[in-house]
């Protein structure tokens, strides 16, 4: 336990810490609600990044096992490589595909921009804003060229 | 001016509700604190926290049309209608618009708020260069209103884990003063498990609504950087004009 | 929680697995521009040859780095009480252990 005068604060008071335990811990007894509604909390633009950022990441996780043994099967023999070729005229497979690769352009964009922003580029609000937007569009506009490639 | 305010007495209620008001504006309402007065002057049930009505002491954050806010800096007629008022997000709540900050406050004091330097003090001052003292920039002046922290989708999912960004923003304050001595020690506390700094995810929501037009995330990165031993900054944060609930 | 993967260490390998992995894609959008895949026996020489196994081997070890990464920060953030978080975790390593296993099959396979 600290010496009391060492975890004052300049007008003398205690600090938080100091206060009883039984106090906090009283409060956390009683229930309390919490305001934590997220459509009625207003989401910027860095937030819709980083929402997509993360569904993304598991919708490419979730494609890595599908996408591992396609290559399997396409690396195994003349007929396998034919079988996944044949695959991608389906029009379910070529959906999944396109949302792959909204999922992996939404991802690697939106983690450029992160690999900037931690080593200091473009990281004022301002900037980073403008970058958020650019990513959210650019992956649409990814989704769509491929669209028109793959249809 | 039509408002919805959230409601709540642990006395009476199950949950919150929205409760509306009308107040006919005049002249001298020029910030949502002075309308929330007046609302008070009609409903005297209504319980919310304020203090210096100047945007210093951080006693009226609240979620203003869902985003973070001071009341009384926030310009009354440049908001939608009808004004939604909640408690900040995330924050157990005791009654109406009052928070219990009490986790808050914790996670600011675990990150050691206040300057560690065994050496004897000298005749005068401390001293510090001019650009020594500039790293405070940005980071000082946070008045710990929990703007930023009720804004973090980390912090949201583990408040008592993850510092936040209030906390971490004051973190950087004592990390870069060249006055303290215990740098080694708070780099390695924020790094010795996941949770303390590493749940940041550079979302920024803390940057656009910070009421002081403060950056954490700023902050947050650079200390990254500190504990990676990639830079040492130079400079002030970045901060912006703040960003007012519509 | 373990110190051994603390919060810098996984920031690292997220980061360094995050830039080999963009150059890698980058470099294969390029290769396979320039020269379509049309024939089995044209993709089976490619990626038999030593230096397209080694590079997809250090890129599949990128690969699941940076998903082991990724995977243990959304359990990080959402998965609770702590004992499921732990399951759902070791969970996740075996899982990526199983694939790793299977690429490495894979391309062993092709030097068969």
């Amino acid at each position: 336990m600290t010496p009391p005068d060492q975890r004052l604060d300049a007008s003398g008071d205690r600090l938080a810490s100091q206060i009883p335990e039984t106090s906090a811990r009283d409060i956390a007894l009683v229930h309390r609600p919490v305001f934590l509604n997220l459509m009625r909390i207003q989401l910027p633009v860095g937030a819709l990044t980083s929402i997509g950022h993360r569904i993304s990441g598991v919708v490419l996780i979730a494609s890595v096992p599908i996408a591992v043994y396609l290559l399997g099967l396409s690396l195994g023999d003349e007929a396998g490589f034919l079988q996944v070729k044949a695959l991608f005229t389906r029009f379910a497979v070529k959906a999944a595909a396109l949302v792959m690769i909204w999922a992996l352009a939404q991802h690697v964009l939106g983690g450029v921009r992160h690999l900037l922003t931690d080593f200091d580029i473009g990281s004022p609000l301002r900037v980073a804003r403008r970058s958020a937007w650019f990513v959210n569009l650019a992956a649409v506009a990814v989704a769509l060229f491929a669209a028109g490639a793959l249809w | 001016m039509k408002l919805s305010i959230s409601r709540y007495d642990p006395e009476r209620d199950a949950k919150p509700f929205l409760q509306d008001y009308e107040i006919d504006l005049v002249a001298t309402d020029h910030m949502l604190l002075d309308v929330l007065l007046r609302v008070k002057a009609q409903d005297n049930t209504l319980s919310f926290r304020r203090s210096c009505r100047e945007g210093v002491c951080g006693s009226d954050a609240m979620n203003i049309n869902g985003r973070n806010g001071l009341a009384c800096i926030t310009r009354v007629r440049e908001l939608r209608e009808p004004v939604v008022i909640r408690p900040l997000p995330g924050f157990p709540i005791i009654r109406d618009l009052f928070v219990d900050m009490t986790q808050f406050f914790k996670q600011y004091d675990s990150i050691k708020p206040y300057l560690v330097n065994p050496e004897p003090p000298p005749e005068k001052e401390r001293l510090q260069s001019p650009a020594e003292r500039d790293k405070l920039n940005g980071a000082y002046e946070c008045i710990l209103c929990a703007c930023c922290s009720s804004q973090c989708p980390s912090y949201w999912w583990n408040p008592d884990k993850f510092v936040g960004p209030a906390g971490l923003i004051q973190a950087y304050r004592f990390i870069f003063d060249s006055r303290d001595r215990a740098t080694k020690e708070r780099l390695d506390d924020l790094d010795n498990d996941p949770y303390r700094l590493f749940r940041c995810r550079t979302i920024m929501n803390c940057a656009e609504v910070c009421p002081k037009g403060l950056e954490p995330v700023g902050a947050i990165e650079r200390i990254r950087l500190k504990i990676a031993g990639v830079t040492d900054p130079v400079g002030a944060l970045d901060v912006h004009p703040p960003i007012s609930p519509r | 929680m373990r110190t051994r993967f603390t919060g810098l260490k996984a920031w690292w390998v997220q980061r360094v697995s995050a830039v080999y992995m963009l150059l890698f894609v980058l470099f294969l959008l390029y290769s396979f521009a320039l020269q379509p895949l049309r024939a089995f026996s044209q993709w089976h020489a490619w990626m038999a040859r030593p230096v397209t196994s080694v590079a997809f081997l250090v890129f599949f070890t990128a690969l699941l780095g940076h998903m082991w990464v990724g995977m243990r920060d959304v359990l990080l953030d959402y998965a609770r009480p702590a004992a499921l978080r732990q399951v759902l975790l070791f969970a996740s390593a075996f899982g990526l252990l199983g694939l790793g296993v299977w690429l490495l099959w894979i391309l062993l396979r092709l030097q068969g």
